[in-house]
């Protein structure tokens, strides 16, 4: 290990399944520095004699980040390590304090667009990938009514909810299911819309 | 199911007048197995549907081109898994409408069948998550919506009279991502409203 | 009877990984008239009573033998295994809770299975049985997505 220093303070940020690592940059006046990330999950360090694997975005990395969602794929502790090149110089690893987990991910509630095509309730939801599904509960607003859920497999596409009858508001709510970790986010803002009643024909 | 083997002719030789041999490999089996209706032949692809059809085998196919008394390497296919690489064709989907409703009947798309005589397979007993995506446009409010469903029978209610609808439908089966073919568009209007008619005049 | 031990998990990742090995690794298996896992009567023939142990036992098989035997040079195709094994660790760990509940039972059927598949593995040098074992992770992984759904009974 040359005189360079090595990264400090590494930290991974996840939400929604997106995990970056990211730690405090190495400043040398005048020079430009580059980092190379490598993981190891569990696997390896349990059947693998400990090897450690170049991330698959970041070797090398320009700033003091990393998108390592690529590479944390699997619902089990993975360390993670940095080292910073300057030229031929390559300073010692850092490696993260406590292994990452993607199970610690923030899960936020989903973008939500209630909206109706004449007496059709249709939602839309926010588009956040293959990995995630919805759970939709929508209710008619009137005492006694009760709370319906539809899961919705795809965001990022209209979706028909119900059929709505006139006379009372149909309020939806909606959270995401992350499958991977069987785990949901809070709900949305609860979005109402209502149907006006049609003229009843004329009695003949 | 329905399983085409296709090739390029050789580089700088379209037009020429070539002819193609075609033989096939059962994963795990001991030889390579002649396909007597793709000997010497002109076209580009060769029917494997029959020697392919258990889908839950794997199998190579091989095709190599003679031209006068020139006779090329055999050019080989990877491994070919029917069961997750066929691609899950559109149900028959049929529609009928009223005032304010369109019902949507759908037929679950039939495996490939030796002989029309055989008695079909639906797709369903392969796959039994089997599920559609129903698509349906509005083209008065210019709004499109989908909805997912199981079962084969559903009916679209509380329809605007006298608009014309456009649907289709796509199969697909959740778990490893298998291609989709949807189906044909189908547009349909709905009847018109005699009470509103009456009511208008 | 006990709840059937199924492995609730979303297997789309695994098999996207599979899809980026798959030319690779089949490419390199050059014994195309041998299998390991993919004979009809082995994988085909398991009752629904003896899914999870032979899941857990193959889960073993991979972790123990294959991944381990098998080198791999290239980076791309390194990551893409190491997601493999990492989620078949998870797997393991959430039948090694339901062997705990005894809801994992091994019939003889299931270490049969097993057994068949240990021997097509020990016909062939190691790198070769390895190579071949990856290159049927399909196999394996579409009967798991079969026989771990809460419909299949």
């Amino acid at each position: 290990a040359g005189a360079l220093a090595a990264p400090q303070n590494l930290s991974v940020h996840s939400t929604n399944l997106k995990h970056l690592l990211r730690w405090s940059p190495v400043v040398v006046p005048g020079g430009t520095v580059s980092y190379s990330v490598e993981y190891q999950g569990e696997y390896e360090s349990l059947y693998a004699s400990h090897i450690w694997i170049p991330s698959s975005r970041c070797s090398p990395a320009v700033g003091p980040e990393c998108d390592v969602t690529d590479d944390i794929t699997a619902n089990v502790q993975y360390n993670l390590r940095v080292r910073a090149t300057l030229g031929s110089q390559t300073s010692a690893w850092s490696t993260l304090e406590h292994p990452f987990h993607r199970n610690s991910t923030i899960l936020t509630p989903p973008g939500l667009d209630v909206t109706k095509d004449g007496f059709h309730l249709v939602i839309e939801l926010e588009d956040l990938g293959p990995q995630f599904e919805f759970l939709v509960f929508y209710w008619r607003r009137e005492s006694g009514a009760k709370e319906q859920v539809k899961t919705v497999r795809r965001g990022g596409i209209p979706v028909h909810l119900e059929t709505m009858e006139p006379g009372a508001p149909y309020c939806v709510k909606a959270q995401t299911f992350a499958k991977a970790i069987g785990r949901h986010s809070a709900f949305s803002q609860a979005d109402c819309v209502e149907v006006q009643g049609e003229a009843l024909p004329l009695a003949l | 199911m329905k399983n085409v083997l296709q090739w390029n002719p050789p580089e700088g030789l379209q037009e020429a007048e070539v002819t193609y041999t075609v033989q096939y490999f059962i994963y795990g089996q001991k030889k390579w197995l002649n396909k007597s209706e793709c000997r010497n032949i002109k076209r580009t692809y060769c029917d494997l549907s029959a020697e392919t059809s258990d889908y839950e085998h794997q199998y190579y196919a091989k095709v190599k081109a003679v031209w006068g008394t020139n006779c090329s390497k055999w050019a080989e296919t990877g491994r070919f898994y029917p069961f997750l690489e066929t691609r899950i064709g559109p149900p028959e989907v049929v529609l009928t409408t009223d005032v304010k409703s369109i019902s949507i009947v759908l037929t679950a798309p039939e495996k490939w069948r030796r002989n029309p005589e055989d008695s079909p397979v639906f797709i369903q007993q392969i796959y039994s998550n089997l599920k559609y995506n129903v698509t349906v446009y509005n083209t008065k409010s210019n709004r499109t919506w989908s909805q997912c469903v199981t079962n084969h029978t559903l009916v679209l209610t509380w329809l605007e009279p006298n608009t014309l609808y456009c649907v289709h439908v796509e199969s697909f089966v959740p778990g490893p991502s298998r291609r989709a073919q949807p189906s044909e568009k189908q547009c349909v209007r709905t009847l018109k409203d005699q009470a509103s008619e009456f009511k208008v005049k | 009877g006990l709840r059937r031990c199924l492995i609730s998990m979303d297997m789309h990742h695994i098999e996207q990984s599979f899809q980026g090995i798959k030319r690779a690794v089949q490419a390199k298996d050059t014994f195309q008239n041998v299998t390991i896992l993919s004979k009809s009567e082995t994988l085909q023939s398991i009752k629904p009573l003896d899914v999870c142990c032979v899941t857990k036992n193959l889960l073993t098989f991979y972790m123990d033998r294959v991944f381990k035997d098998h080198q791999e040079p290239n980076p791309q195709i390194l990551r893409k295994i190491s997601s493999i094994a990492n989620s078949f660790l998870y797997m393991q760990k959430t039948l090694q809770q339901c062997q705990e509940q005894r809801r994992c039972h091994c019939r003889q059927e299931a270490i049969n299975v097993t057994t068949v598949i240990h021997d097509n593995y020990d016909q062939l040098e190691v790198r070769s049985a390895a190579v071949k074992s990856l290159g049927e992770l399909d196999v394996f992984l579409a009967w798991i997505d079969k026989n771990h759904q809460e419909t299949s009974a």
